[in-house]
C-alpha cells in the first residue's frame, strides 16, 4: 500500500539559466528531476515515484515558454509553454487545432495554467493528451545535450511507459511541429470517466488531408493514447484509408484496424476488453467527424 | 535544503519571505501570510479550493513552488473585495446561494474571476468548462453556475 | 416610554428565501475552517502510522528509531490508549492493540515540530506483521467458517436495541416479522426475486478530516475540530479516556461538508491520544486526501437480496428481504445503518407480510459510517428497482403501480405503526408530471436511447429514541438576539433556519438575530448530533421551546408592569404589545436592564435568557424478534425523483438530460435553502450512481485519490435539474417542517436505473452505472461477448 506524503520531501530548487548550467546539475552525481509546469512531479513526489535531491527549474531557460512560426507555416513551440498559451495561440488555432483540442482536453484550465507540453510529452505517460496529436503532426522534440542538439521524431520518442528517449544530460528545448499538409483536418477524441477533465480511458488523434497521390485520394494519420504501453501510431488503419476507397465500410475497417494495434491493459479506469471496444468507436467516430469535414471543404 | 529568499505581491501588498525549497504556494499564503481564504483540499491540483490567480491566471497554488512565485503578482479570495465593495461575483453568490459549506467557494470564486476577465460574457457551457477544476460536493453546480451568470450580466 | 402599536406589518421569515447568514464570510474568505485557525509557535504535527495489511496480527512494534528524530515530541501506539469506544457499540481503540483490520488502521502516532517531519518520522516506525486471512465479502463472512474479525465481540458494551450473535462476524442482526410471508406468496399472482450489489463509497467533503488537540497543565482537553458531532465527540472520547465529559471541550468552527462522514468519531481521537504526551501543545492532524478515501468513514457496502409479490390487481402482498452490509473493521456506527435498513426495508410501501433480515457484517474493509441517507441509498437501489420490474410483470404503468401501493396516512407501516400524513403519492404525481411521464422522447442520435424513470423513497431520522436538542436564547442591551445552538452548519444552511426559526418564534425582526458560534461544547448548549436531516426539526423545536420561554419572563414582567395578564401580550417586530390595552414598549427597554417600578422604588425584570430543549417522548422499542412496536422512528420524510436520460449504445455512457426532484418537507422554512439540498443532492446522486466505487483490491484500496476515484464535476451536471416542494405539515415540526438534506440523493440511482431500463431495455443490479458496465450488460442484451 503506498502512503502519500501530505507534502513534498525534501529537495533544493535551482532555476536554471542556461542550458550548459543544466548540464552540470544533471552530471553532478545527486539525484536531480528537471521541473517545468511540475503539476506531475509534484504529484508523483508526494506519491514517492521519486525523491530527487535537487529539481532543475528550466522553464525560464531561453525560448522555452515561447511559440514561433518556423518556415512555410511550421511552429516551434518552447517544451514549457503552458497548456491554456498553448491551445489559445492564434497559430495553432489556425494550423493545428486538433492540438488545441488535445491540449483542452487536460484536467482543468487552472492545472493548464502551468502543465507544459513538454513535460506532458517527456513524462511519457501512455495517457499523455498532447502524444497522439504529436504523433500524428509529425512533430520533432528538440534535445539540448552537452553534445549539442538531438533532433528526435515524435514516433521515436516514447520508448515505454514513463519512458522517453533523453539521454542522461539532455533536455527537451523545444517541439518543432512541421508545416502542415495542405488542407489537413485534425480531431482529438477522448473518453474519460465522467464527462470532461479524467484521464484518458482512450484518445484517438487523427488528422486527414486530400492527396492526390494516393490511391483513395487522401491521406490519414492516426495516433492513440491509453491503449498501449507507450502513445502509438496506427499505420495499419492509415494503409487501409489510402488505399481503399473511403465510405463507412472503409472507416470500419480502419478502426477494426486501429483496435487490432492496440495493446490495452486493465487499470482503476477501464478493462482491456472495454478499452478495446472503445478505440474502435472511437476512432470510427474521430475518422467520421475528420471525413466529414474533409468532405465539406471539398 | 536550501531556502529562497522571494518577494512577490499578494493582494497588492508586497511581500517577502523566505523560503523552503519544498514549500509550496499554498503553505505560503496560509501558513505564513495567515491568507486562509484558499483552501488544501486535496494537494494535487484535482479539487481546484487553492486555486489563486497568478500574473492573471489561475493556477492551482498545492502545484507551485513558493520559491517559483517569486516576482509574481497573486490575487486571492482575500483580494476580490475592496473597500468599496465586494465582487459582483460575490455579490452574485450571497443573492442566489452560490455557497454552502464553503470550503470550494474561495477557489470557484478566484477561477471565475479569472474566467469573466477573459470571458466577459460567456455562454453556460464556457462558464461550466472554466470550472471544471472547482470540485463541490455541495451545490450540485446549479447557483454556482447561476452565479456566474448573474455576474456576467451585471458585470 | 410607551407607545400605540403602529399600523406597520411585521413579515415573518417563515416560508421567506432568506439569504444565508453565512453567505458573506464565506464568499470573502473570512470565514475561518479549522485549518485556518493560527496556534502560533507550540503548534506540533501528528501523523499516524497504518496498517498495510486488511487484516494482521502486529508482533513487533518498535517506535525507537523515530523518536530519536530531532524534532520529534513524542509516538503514541495503542499502549497509550484506555478504554475501547463507539456509538452504539464500543469496539475499536483510537490506536490498535495486538491485531489490525483494515488497510489504514492507526498503528502508532507520531508528534513532531513540522507535518514533513512527523510524516518522514512515522516511516522510522518499524512493525513486524503476521498476515491473518481477511474477510472480504459479508456474504462470506457469515459463513461458520470464516475467521473472526473480533473474538471479544461479548465484551463489547453495546446500545439495547443492537444484537450482536457473539462467535459470529455479525456485530448486529436486525429481525423484522409482520404478517406471514410464506403464507402470503400464495396469494401473489407475480413474483420478483433479485440480488443488487452496493460498493463502497466516499464522502469526499471537499474539507478533509482535521483536528486539533490540546491539554493543559489541569488535564482538560481541547479540541478544534472539522464536526458534525461536537457533543458525541466529546462525549465518546472523554469514556476512551475516563474522563468527565465536562474537561473535554470541543470546538468546530465552519466544517466544510461532512455527508455523514464528521459524525461521530473517526479520526479526532488520534489527535487527542498524541496530545496527550505533549501537554500545553495543540497537535494537528489532518487528513491526506488519499487517507480521506479510505482512513475516515466510507459509505457500506450492500448485498441485498429481495422477494416482492403481488396480486393479480397490482397490490402489494409479501416482501422478504436479506441484507448484508459489507461494514467493515469497526461498526460502531454502522450497527445502526443496518437497523435502519431493517425498519425501512419496504420502501414507502403498503406491504402486509414482511419478514426481514439485516445483518451487519465486520469486514477487513474501511470502516463504514454514517453517508447522507444512512442506508436507504443503498435499500432503494434494490427496492424501486424491484417495483419497477414488478410493474412491468403485471403489465401496470410504474406511476400507477407506485400510486397504487405507497403508504398513505394511516397505512401501517413495516414495524406495525400507523404512518403520519405523508405526501409520498403527491410528490410522485407531481414529479411524473414535470417529466411529462408517459410521453416518449425521440433521442438526439441513432446510437443513442432515451428513456425516463422515476423511483420513490421514504427516509426517517435514525437516532436513539432520546436523542435530544438545545438551546439558548439570550437578549443584548439593544434587544437583538444572540442565538445559542449546538447544531452545526455544513453548509446545508442550518444556521440560517435556526436564524429564521428564532425571528418568527420570538417575533423579532430577522435581522435581529445572531447565531452564537463556532459550537463550543464549553458555552453550546448540547445537541446531539448535526446528522439525520433532524436539525431544522428538532433544534428548530428547541429553539420555539427557548423562544416561548423568553417570552414567558416578559410577558410576566410587563403584566406585572401594565398591571394586565401575560395572555393578553404578544411580541410583533420588537415590540411588546397588549391586545387589550393597545399599549406598547419596545424590547430593547426591558430585555436586559428590566422595568422601572412606577413609584420609583426600584426596578423589575433583569436579563432575560430563554432555555429551551427538545427530545422526542414517543418513539418505542421494537420486539427484538419481530421488529413490530407502536412507534419506531419519530416520522419519515418521502419524496420522488424522475429521471429523463439518454444512453450512448456504443460507448454505454448516460447522459441526464433532466432530473425532477419532489419532497414532502412538511413546511420549507426556506423554499430556496430546500431547493439548494434538492440540487446538490441530486448531483452527489448521480455522481454515487455513474462514476462512483472505491475499489478495494483483496482489501487494498486502489482508487484513493481524485485522480483514480472521480466525482461529478460542473461537466457532469444534468442538463435541468428541477426541485418541486411538497408540504403536508408534521404535526409535531417547527411550521411543520421535516428534515430534507439527506433525502435527495437516496431515489436517485434506481431512477436512473430505471430510466435506463426504460431506455435500453435492460436492468443492472450493480452500483456504479459506469459506461462500461453499462456497455458489457448492452452487448450481453445483443448476445454478443
Amino acid at each position: 500500500m503506498k502512503s502519500v506524503r501530505p507534502g513534498l520531501p525534501e529537495f533544493d530548487y535551482i532555476r536554471a539559466e542556461t542550458i550548459e548550467q543544466v548540464s552540470e546539475l544533471l552530471k553532478n552525481g545527486k539525484p536531480s528531476r528537471l521541473l517545468m509546469g511540475g503539476t506531475d512531479v509534484f504529484v508523483q513526489m508526494r506519491d514517492g515515484a521519486f525523491s530527487p535531491a535537487i529539481l532543475v527549474d528550466v522553464k525560464h531557460l531561453p525560448g522555452m515558454q515561447s511559440i514561433q512560426k518556423t518556415g512555410n507555416k511550421g511552429l516551434r513551440i518552447g517544451a514549457a509553454v503552458d497548456l491554456n498559451t498553448l491551445a489559445g495561440h492564434p497559430e495553432v488555432v489556425k494550423s493545428f487545432p486538433l492540438l488545441a483540442e488535445a491540449a483542452q482536453s487536460v484536467a482543468s484550465y487552472q492545472l493548464r495554467s502551468r502543465a507544459t507540453m513538454g513535460g506532458n510529452l517527456c513524462n511519457a505517460s501512455p495517457a499523455a493528451d498532447t502524444a497522439p496529436a504529436a504523433l500524428v503532426l509529425e512533430a520533432i522534440l528538440v534535445a539540448q545535450g552537452s553534445n549539442g542538439e538531438r533532433r528526435i521524431p515524435a514516433h521515436d520518442f516514447f520508448t515505454g511507459p514513463g519512458q522517453n528517449a533523453l539521454q542522461d544530460g539532455e533536455i527537451l528545448t523545444s517541439i518543432e511541429i512541421p508545416p502542415p499538409p495542405k488542407g489537413p483536418v485534425g480531431r482529438y477524441l477522448k473518453l474519460g470517466r465522467n464527462a470532461e477533465g479524467d484521464l484518458a480511458i482512450v484518445g484517438v488523434a487523427v488528422l486527414g488531408y486530400a492527396d492526390k497521390t494516393s490511391e483513395s485520394g487522401f491521406r490519414f494519420r492516426m495516433a492513440l493514447s491509453s491503449v498501449a504501453p507507450t502513445p502509438i501510431r496506427v499505420p495499419t488503419a492509415e494503409d487501409i484509408l489510402e488505399s481503399r476507397t473511403i465510405g463507412d465500410e472503409t472507416i470500419s475497417a480502419a478502426a477494426q484496424a486501429a483496435r487490432k494495434t492496440a495493446k490495452p491493459i486493465d487499470d482503476v479506469r477501464a478493462s482491456a476488453g472495454y478499452r478495446s471496444a472503445m478505440v474502435e468507436v472511437h476512432a470510427r467516430r474521430a475518422l467520421h467527424a475528420v471525413w466529414t469535414a474533409l468532405g465539406r471543404e471539398a | 535544503m536550501a531556502t529562497h529568499k522571494i518577494s512577490l505581491t499578494v493582494n497588492g501588498v508586497l511581500e517577502q519571505a523566505e523560503v523552503p525549497s519544498n514549500m509550496v504556494l499554498l503553505t505560503l499564503l496560509r501558513e505564513r501570510l495567515g491568507l486562509t481564504g484558499a483552501k488544501n483540499g486535496c494537494a494535487a491540483g484535482e479539487c481546484g479550493a487553492c486555486t489563486v490567480i497568478m500574473d492573471g491566471e489561475p493556477v492551482n497554488s498545492c502545484l507551485v513552488l513558493a520559491v517559483e512565485a517569486d516576482g509574481s503578482e497573486i490575487v486571492t479570495v482575500e483580494g476580490l473585495s475592496s473597500e468599496s465593495g465586494l465582487d459582483p461575483l460575490q455579490e452574485a453568490m450571497i443573492e442566489v446561494s452560490g455557497t454552502q459549506c464553503g470550503f470550494c467557494t474561495p477557489g470557484v470564486l478566484i477561477s471565475a474571476r479569472a474566467f469573466l476577465d477573459r470571458t466577459p460574457s460567456p455562454s453556460e457551457d464556457e462558464i461550466k468548462e472554466a470550472l471544471r477544476g472547482n470540485l463541490c460536493r455541495c451545490t450540485g453546480y446549479v447557483r454556482i453556475v447561476e452565479s456566474v451568470k448573474i455576474a456576467a450580466k451585471g458585470g | 416610554m410607551t407607545e400605540k402599536v403602529g399600523p406597520k406589518s411585521f413579515p415573518s421569515p417563515i416560508g421567506e428565501s432568506v439569504p444565508r447568514i453565512d453567505a458573506l464570510p464565506k464568499v470573502t474568505g473570512e470565514a475561518k475552517f479549522t485549518d485556518d485557525i493560527q496556534f502560533g509557535a507550540d503548534l506540533l504535527y501528528g501523523r499516524i502510522v497504518r496498517s498495510p495489511h486488511p487484516h494482521a496480527r502486529i508482533k513487533r512494534l518498535d517506535v525507537s528509531k523515530a523518536l530519536a528524530l530531532p524534532g520529534v515530541k513524542a509516538v503514541v501506539t495503542g499502549e497509550d490508549c484506555k478504554d475501547r469506544f463507539g456509538l452504539y457499540l464500543k469496539d475499536r481503540y483510537t490506536f490498535c492493540k495486538e491485531r489490525v483490520r483494515y488497510v489504514g488502521d492507526p498503528v502508532a502516532g507520531v508528534v513532531a515540530t513540522s507535518e514533513n517531519l512527523a510524516e518522514e518520522a512515522s516511516r522510522l516506525v518499524e512493525v513486524e506483521y503476521e498476515v491473518l486471512e481477511p474477510v472480504l465479502d459479508p456474504v462470506a463472512g457469515v459463513q461458520k467458517d470464516s475467521p473472526l474479525l473480533h473474538p471479544q465481540l461479548k465484551d463489547y458494551t453495546v446500545a439495547s436495541f443492537i444484537y450482536p450473535k457473539h462467535g459470529t462476524n455479525i456485530s448486529n442482526h436486525f429481525k423484522l416479522r409482520k404478517g406471514d410471508v410464506e403464507k402470503a406468496w400464495s396469494e401473489c399472482s407475480v413474483i420478483v426475486e433479485r440480488e443488487y450489489r452496493v460498493p463502497h463509497v466516499q464522502h469526499t467533503p471537499i474539507e478533509p478530516h482535521i483536528t486539533v488537540a490540546k491539554q493543559d497543565r489541569s488535564g482538560q482537553i481541547t479540541l478544534w475540530a472539522s464536526s458534525q458531532s461536537p457533543f458525541a465527540q466529546r462525549d465518546l472520547i472523554a469514556a476512551s479516556l475516563g474522563m468527565s465529559p465536562r474537561d473535554v471541550r470541543v470546538i468546530s468552527p465552519f466544517v466544510g461538508g461532512g455527508f455523514g462522514s464528521k459524525a461521530g468519531v473517526s479520526m479526532e481521537a488520534l489527535a487527542v491520544i498524541m496530545a496527550q504526551k505533549v501537554p500545553g501543545h495543540p497537535v494537528k492532524v489532518r487528513l491526506t486526501r488519499e487517507e480521506e478515501f479510505y482512513c475516515a468513514f466510507v459509505r457500506q457496502g450492500l448485498v441485498a437480496k429481495i422477494k416482492v409479490g403481488a396480486d393479480a390487481h397490482g397490490k402489494l402482498v409479501a416482501m422478504k428481504t436479506e441484507y448484508y452490509w459489507d461494514a467493515g473493521a469497526y461498526t460502531e456506527y454502522g450497527v445502526n445503518i443496518t437497523r435502519a435498513a431493517g425498519y425501512s426495508c419496504t420502501g414507502p410501501y403498503d406491504v402486509p407480510n414482511v419478514w426481514t433480515d439485516s445483518y451487519c457484517v465486520y469486514t477487513n474493509h474501511p470502516v463504514g459510517g454514517p453517508m447522507r441517507g444512512f442506508g436507504m441509498p443503498e435499500i432503494h437501489w434494490g427496492i424501486e428497482q424491484t417495483m419497477d420490474q414488478l410493474a412491468e410483470e403485471l403489465g401496470m404503468d410504474k406511476l400507477e403501480f407506485r400510486l397504487k401501493n405507497c403508504l398513505r396516512e394511516g397505512s401501517i407501516t413495516a414495524t406495525g405503526s400507523a404512518i403520519h400524513p405523508i405526501g409520498v403519492a403527491e410528490c410522485a404525481a407531481k414529479a411524473a408530471e414535470a417529466i411529462d411521464w408517459g410521453e416518449k422522447e425521440s433521442s438526439s442520435a441513432p446510437h443513442k436511447l432515451r428513456g425516463k424513470g422515476l423511483a420513490i423513497m421514504w427516509k426517517a431520522p435514525a437516532m436513539p429514541p432520546n436523542a435530544g436538542s438545545s438551546a439558548l436564547i439570550r437578549f443584548n442591551e439593544d434587544a437583538t438576539v444572540s442565538v445559542g445552538i449546538g447544531g452545526q452548519e455544513l453548509g446545508q444552511g442550518a444556521h440560517t433556519i435556526a436564524a429564521q426559526i428564532a425571528a418568527a418564534s420570538l417575533g423579532v425582526p430577522m435581522d435581529w438575530i445572531r447565531i452564537s458560534g463556532p459550537i463550543d461544547t464549553q458555552y453550546s448548549p448540547y445537541e446531539w448530533q448535526t446528522v439525520a436531516s433532524r436539525i431544522t426539526w428538532s433544534m428548530g423545536n428547541a429553539i420555539i421551546d427557548a423562544a416561548k420561554d423568553a417570552r414567558r419572563q416578559i410577558f410576566d414582567l410587563v403584566a406585572q408592569q401594565w398591571e394586565e395578564t401575560p395572555a393578553d401580550l404578544d411580541i410583533r417586530d420588537g415590540q411588546v404589545i397588549s391586545y387589550k390595552s393597545e399599549r406598547s414598549e419596545p424590547l430593547e427597554n426591558l430585555v436586559v436592564y428590566g422595568l422601572p417600578k412606577e413609584d420609583d422604588s426600584g426596578w423589575r425584570g433583569g436579563p432575560i435568557i430563554g432555555r429551551g430543549s427538545f427530545m422526542p417522548d414517543y418513539v418505542s422499542a421494537l420486539d427484538p424478534e419481530t421488529g413490530q412496536g407502536p412507534r419506531a422512528v419519530v416520522h419519515f420524510t418521502a419524496g420522488c425523483q424522475a429521471v429523463d436520460l439518454e444512453v450512448d449504445t456504443e460507448t454505454g455512457k448516460i447522459e441526464l438530460l433532466r432530473v425532477v426532484s419532489a419532497f414532502d418537507v412538511g413546511k420549507a422554512i426556506n423554499p430556496d435553502q430546500v431547493r439548494a439540498q434538492m440540487e446538490g443532492g441530486v448531483v452527489q446522486g448521480a455522481s454515487t450512481t455513474l462514476l462512483e466505487q472505491l475499489r478495494l483490491d483483496e482489501g487494498f484500496p486502489i482508487n484513493a485519490s481524485f485522480t483514480d476515484y472521480r466525482i461529478a464535476s460542473t461537466m457532469d451536471m444534468p442538463g435541468e435539474n428541477i426541485s418541486i416542494i411538497v408540504e403536508v405539515p408534521q404535526d409535531d415540526g417547527p411550521w411543520g417542517a421535516r428534515g430534507i438534506g439527506e433525502h435527495s440523493m437516496v431515489p436517485t440511482a434506481p431512477a436512473i436505473a430505471n430510466a435506463l431500463a426504460d431506455a435500453a431495455g435492460l436492468r443492472i443490479l450493480d452500483l456504479p452505472l459506469s459506461a462500461e458496465r453499462v456497455f458489457n450488460a448492452l452487448r450481453e442484451k445483443e448476445g454478443m461477448p
